[in-house]
């Protein structure tokens, strides 16, 4: 408890300072505004600013404090236009549209707006209190990791993903696969060997984590705005007078702690993040209205409440096993997780030792921030709200422009842009099949600590591919990957037996 | 069907990505029990087996992009493209303006207000990345601020 206590006052000494204190709300509104453009999501969002944080050359506690709130910007943003557009920026808002947006076609658009922040704020609350408590016992527990130890946890990791995320177990594998794939790509550091760079002098260091980003989520995005603008015009409903009342916040008390801490756990998992987190909240509390819940849909303010708090419990819950254990328990994190890297910070259980500026910075920067959207957003909503009425022939330009700005500010190399615009097309190919792109840059990040750990625990045991399951450690993980596997599986037989003795009787 | 197009893709990428793993890469030396090659053999295999399921079972019914979206697709790639050549060559603010106006225009805009967002966005960007942040952008043929 100490510890958590004195890693606390570290943090906030570092984030209180009145530049960083000043990046934590620059952060939070950048990220609002681009969050709120309709379409784009957190994870775009986040990709899209990245390159431009890191191009300003900050010290890297005050660049990570700055993408963390614009992480939260982001997935506040990405509401607005779930609300009010019915257009989710991502899959965690997909569940903030069922009800958020009957509420505001209703004539209470302001409520809705108002009680999401408010929902918003506790889930992130919690979560963050939750991280401070677990994330240093965590990471004293994952000290003792050997490298056969970290392959088994990436073995969950990938399990956890191909079992919970994405529409098809095989495509989020096969996105996971191409990620690794090209995370191979460049000199092999082991041993100066070229793989697949085939000469060309600018693969040689390897596809720069960025341009795998911007390319993946900004192009991608932009070319799916582009095919989907032809397709008729969105409506927003106008923000009314409504706001939230005390009563709608007695009645959602239990709903809103419920989802943050079912939030917090599916985002500690790694590989699942918002998108499952809103889902299994959302579901739960339908459930738990029972006959009451007829009006979930349509417009229920629980509705809204559940996925809001569940998508921001989810959001720092997904940093403790990236600040802990090095893997990222979301798409988004991955980006933060690749953030780190570029400034020569690994996460892993040593952080909390050696870089405690940074770990509890930006543990400490989280606080700031829920308490930074709150402020900002309740008085500023109408303003952030305006961002979705730019229209698209202005949006799409501009969205191509930030990119290539973030690309070429990083090395000044034009060969990056042919990159970018390359991988955009990919990967609007793979997000038209229905593949989720998230596991792509989890594959990505992961690939390389993968490749090594496994390649290192095997020199340690001279080729001995028993070392893989020689301790405690690596065949609990292993049994949890087979049973994340199995259980879901196991779970719809079941419901589908009892549906089917239903209809019997 | 369009799954089954893109699993096919892919394996042939793949094929040759564990071709190249399983007879090109090797160290010359190594006193590792796996070399450089042995990562990439494991996700060729994996990846091919993956496919195969994608091929046995495909989940997309149809890849949905009428003749119109098709058009504009391809004219933003290409004017994308053409941004990327000029970008360095013509500099941040003439090529950034030209961008802009000409993608805003196809994509619906007036040609007073396309020319004028060009304008405000290719100095205005410059102004605000290279004066106030200090990003590295090119200055093509224009001084340098």
């Amino acid at each position: 408890m100490m510890e958590v206590l004195s890693g606390l006052g570290t943090g906030f000494s570092v984030a209180l300072t009145p530049f960083n204190l000043m990046l934590v709300l620059g952060g939070c509104f950048a990220g609002t505004l681009i969050g709120a453009l309709p379409g784009i999501g957190p994870i775009n969002g986040v990709a899209i600013l990245l390159p431009i944080a890191y191009g300003l050359g900050f010290p890297p506690e005050s660049a990570l404090i700055l993408l963390a709130g614009i992480y939260y910007g982001a997935e506040y943003g990405g509401r607005i236009s779930s609300i009010l557009l019915n257009v989710p920026g991502d899959a965690g808002a997909v569940m903030t549209t069922l009800d958020g947006n009957p509420m505001a076609r209703n004539g209470q658009a302001g409520k809705a707006l108002s009680l999401s922040a408010v929902a918003s704020f506790v889930g992130g609350t919690v979560s963050v209190v939750l991280m401070s408590l677990f994330g240093p016992v965590l990471a004293s527990f994952g000290v003792k990791f050997q490298p056969s130890d970290y392959v088994a946890l990436m073995v969950f990791a990938f399990a956890c993903l191909a079992s919970l995320v994405g529409s098809s177990p095989v495509k989020t594998l096969i996105g996971a696969l191409i990620g690794l794939m090209l995370a191979t790509v460049g000199v092999d550091a082991n041993t100066g060997v070229q793989r697949y760079s085939f000469g060309i002098p600018d693969l040689l260091a390897g596809i720069d984590f960025l341009i795998v980003v911007i390319g993946l989520f900004g192009m991608a995005e932009l070319f799916h705005l582009v095919e989907s603008q032809v397709r008729g015009r969105l409506s927003t409903v106008p923000i009314d007078k409504s706001f939230v009342t005390w009563a709608d916040l007695a009645r959602t008390k239990w709903t809103i702690l419920r989802s943050s801490l079912i939030g917090f756990i599916i985002g500690v998992l790694p590989g699942t993040g918002a998108s499952v987190a809103s889902a299994v909240a959302y579901g739960t509390e339908k459930r738990m209205a029972g006959a009451g819940g007829a009006n979930f849909g349509k417009g229920d303010i629980r509705g809204l409440a559940a996925p809001e708090a569940a998508n921001n419990g989810s959001a720092g819950g997904a940093l403790v096993p990236m600040l802990t254990l090095g893997i990222p328990g979301s798409g988004t994190t991955a980006i933060l997780l690749g953030a780190l890297l570029m400034f020569n910070v690994t996460p892993g259980p040593m952080l909390f030792a050696q870089r405690p500026e940074i770990a509890w910075g930006l543990i400490a920067s989280m606080y700031i921030g829920n308490v930074a959207l709150l402020v900002l957003n309740l008085p500023l909503v109408g303003l952030f709200a305006r961002m979705l009425t730019i229209p698209q022939h202005y949006l799409t330009p501009l969205i191509a422009i930030l990119a290539f700005i973030g690309i070429y500010s990083i090395v000044g190399n034009p060969f990056d842009l042919y990159m970018i615009i390359g991988l955009g097309v990919f990967g609007w190919i793979l997000r038209k099949l229905d593949f989720a792109l998230a596991p792509v840059i989890l594959g990505f990040v992961l690939g390389s600590l993968f490749e090594n750990n496994l390649r290192r625990a095997l020199s340690i045991s001279g080729g001995d591919w028993r070392i893989l399951f020689s301790t405690v450690d690596s065949l609990v993980l292993y049994a949890l990957a087979v049973a994340v596997v199995v259980v879901p599986i196991w779970l719809s037989r079941r419901s589908r037996r009892f549906a089917a003795v239903a209809e019997d009787e | 069907m369009p799954d089954r197009i893109f699993a096919a893709a892919l394996a042939v990428v793949t094929l040759i990505y564990g071709a190249l793993a399983f007879f090109v890469i090797s160290a010359p030396f190594q006193y590792d029990p796996l070399g450089p090659e042995a990562w990439p053999r494991l996700l060729s295999v994996a990846m091919l087996l993956c496919l195969i399921g994608l091929l046995w079972r495909p989940a997309t019914r149809d890849f949905d992009v009428d003749g119109p979206s098709w058009a504009r697709l391809a004219l933003v790639l290409a004017l994308l493209v053409g941004y990327a050549v000029l970008f360095q060559p013509l500099g941040f603010i003439l090529s950034t303006a030209l961008f802009a106006a000409i993608t805003s225009r196809l994509l619906g805009a007036a040609w007073p207000r396309a020319a004028l967002f060009g304008v405000l966005i290719g100095a205005g960007g410059y102004l605000l990345c290279v004066g106030l942040l200090d990003l590295n952008l090119p200055a093509g043929p224009l001084p340098r601020l």
